[in-house]
């Protein structure tokens, strides 16, 4: 915030709107292409953005910056538009005040994801953004807050986890302004003096920034930025992962080692990466006709729920819980297994992050270019050619160098899991920090093992599983 | 004034899942020209490599129809993936053949942007799925 004209923009009461109304209008050309344009995947706006260069830039940001996409988020544009003319009344039910709700929608997302190839379908491309939309304004229309970001939106905790990775922080700039503070305005929102009327909102997600850890739940809104009457609060700069090393009691979350949802949401997004590059490789088709065949079913869903019970509960609960008590008897710890379990869950989010980078880094950079041609396209079929006639043949960088790009985030997310991990055995076990190290370092390479295995799988996309 | 919101909102609830429907019911129809256009494909089942795209152009007397120019389009159904083009070189009456190069394993979707003798142009499309690893 204070970099010379960007800080000047981050503190701007608007900066949000003016971010979003671009995000907005991609949106709605990304709808009417989808529903109205080409139905093949590779020549529409709808599926060329959202599989490929969204998802590339978004884990890009989130690894070089932070939380900036639910800054920019379009869906909360339309639910601020729509707040002028309806006002909720409910607050969100205090027992779905968790995660479980969107992590059932992540997975969900995934698994719709590979049942019904998302990423072929212009049209139904369209009509998830279009549901997203929908669902934003029927649950903000009802319920008061950022209910929807808090507690449902799956893209949002996808970002949430990365961005406990990115080098910047919405946080408190001196800790002592905040305690001579007597209005809280960062929490309560700026109000006028006689009417008692917010005039600008305080966080939404419940978090007071005194007692904020970190980039959890945090949307980057900037509310908090414009409410402090004292310019207090900015985007400041920290190591990347350093909140997942401590467990002090967080403002709007509690303590990340009592969160079993938290944790839960943790190691669906480590594991959900790996099952999400899975499904793109050849190895799958051989697994889905071998399980097809032993179990006498030709459908493609019960097949896609069991390699997802494989990946998201089996191989998790076996390998967490294996490490959890070899930690235990080695080191002597006297936590329970699933507390121990739940501790170090966090650590392998570093892992999950770079199998999404390097997965929708290879996308994002072997089909850079292809936006261009799908522009030309469709502008040229609006009668409008004003860029030309489109070159098909732009795409990307090559897949070789793309490759070695890959395996640098995977490299990376290895070694931050592994710091993550043995900083978590230094507090946990001081005595023997090795001991109860070694179990989640094993884990930390076996995640990478597999990772490292995919990227050197032939790709093998195709939109229907079980037909080999 | 609370109650006119929740209405609005449900009237925008039906609008969409009007527009679901009206969508789906309006997607553009093949208005197709009395050309017919049968196609093979070799290897049969296709795998990565060179493959070859065989093409049988007809009139709407069965009759073959020479003396066109057929460029051979070949997507990966995922976007981002590097087409394929090709012209395809009549070998016979009315038969045409384009040599493609499958770069990758999964499904393909052949574009077939065909221009006949007397300057009238077609455009086909035909799905290759599961084109095999090598």
């Amino acid at each position: 915030m204070r970099v010379p004209g960007l800080g000047r923009l981050f503190r701007w009461r608007y900066v949000r709107p003016l971010l979003q109304l671009p995000m907005l209008i991609v949106s709605f050309v990304m709808i009417l292409h989808g529903l109205f344009g080409p139905t093949l995947a590779p020549k529409n706006l709808a599926t060329t953005l959202s599989w490929l260069h969204f998802r590339g830039v978004l884990v890009l940001v989130l690894l070089c910056a932070g939380n900036f996409f639910c800054l920019a988020c379009p869906f909360m544009l339309v639910r601020q538009m729509a707040r002028r003319f309806f006002k909720p009344r409910f607050n969100w039910p205090r027992p779905l005040r968790n995660k479980w709700i969107s992590i059932a929608l992540f997975i969900l997302i995934l698994f719709t994801y590979e049942l019904f190839d998302l990423w072929s379908s212009p049209w139904w491309t369209a009509w998830l953004i279009v549901a997203y939309f929908l669902t934003v304004l029927v649950l903000d229309g009802f319920f008061k807050h950022a209910s929807f970001c808090k507690f449902v939106c799956p893209i949002g905790q996808f970002n949430f986890v990365a961005s406990t990775l990115s080098p910047f922080e919405v946080k408190v700039r001196k800790l002592e302004v905040c305690v001579a503070c007597h209005t809280k305005d960062c929490i309560r929102g700026r109000r006028e003096p006689v009417s008692d009327l917010i005039t600008i909102r305080g966080c939404e997600l419940a978090l007071f920034q005194p007692s904020k850890v970190g980039n959890m739940d945090c949307t980057f809104c900037l509310d908090c930025v414009h409410a402090c009457p004292h310019d207090n609060i900015g985007i400041l700069s920290r190591m990347p992962g350093a909140e997942l090393l401590t467990d002090p009691l967080r403002s709007g979350i509690g303590y990340f080692s009592r969160r079993k949802d938290f944790a839960a949401l943790a190691i669906v997004f480590t594991f959900g990466a790996l099952l999400n590059a899975f499904g793109m490789v050849s190895p799958v088709y051989a697994v889905e006709s071998w399980l097809g065949r032993l179990l006498h079913i030709s459908h493609e869903a019960p097949v896609l729920g069991l390699i997802f019970s494989f990946f998201l509960i089996l191989e998790p609960v076996v390998l967490l819980g294996l490490a959890a008590w070899c930690a235990r008897t080695w080191a002597g710890n006297q936590r329970a297994l699933l507390s121990l379990a739940v501790r170090y869950s966090y650590g392998l989010a570093p892992i999950g992050f770079g199998m999404w980078l390097a997965h929708y880094g290879f996308h994002f950079l072997t089909g850079l270019y292809t936006v261009i041609p799908v522009t030309q396209s469709a502008l040229a079929h609006l009668g409008w050619p004003i860029l030309g006639a489109p070159r098909w043949t732009l795409t990307g960088l090559p897949s070789n160098i793309v490759q070695v790009i890959e395996i640098g985030f995977l490299i990376l997310g290895f070694a931050g899991s592994l710091v993550v991990t043995h900083g978590l055995a230094e507090e946990d076990s001081p005595a023997k920090p090795l001991r109860a190290f070694v179990p989640w370092a094993a884990v930390c390479l076996i995640l990478w093992m597999a990772s490292t295995w995919l990227v050197f799988q032939p790709m093998e996309m195709r939109a229907t599983l079980m037909s080999g | 004034m609370q109650r006119l919101a929740y209405v609005r909102l449900s009237v925008l609830l039906l609008l969409g899942v009007a527009a679901l429907f009206v969508t789906e019911c309006s997607r553009p129809g093949d208005a197709s020209p009395v050309v017919t256009v049968e196609h093979a494909i070799s290897p049969e089942p296709p795998r990565v490599g060179p493959a070859t795209v065989i093409l049988k152009l007809a009139d709407a007397a069965a009759r073959p129809v020479p003396g066109a120019r057929i460029t051979v389009e070949a997507d990966m159904s995922h976007p981002g993936m590097a087409p394929v083009f090709e012209e395809a070189s009549e070998t016979g009456p009315g038969e045409y053949r384009a040599h493609l190069k499958f770069a990758m394993a999964g499904d393909w979707v052949v574009l077939l942007h065909v221009r006949l003798p007397g300057g009238q142009t077609l455009e086909r499309q035909f799905n290759v799925s599961g084109v095999g690893p090598n």
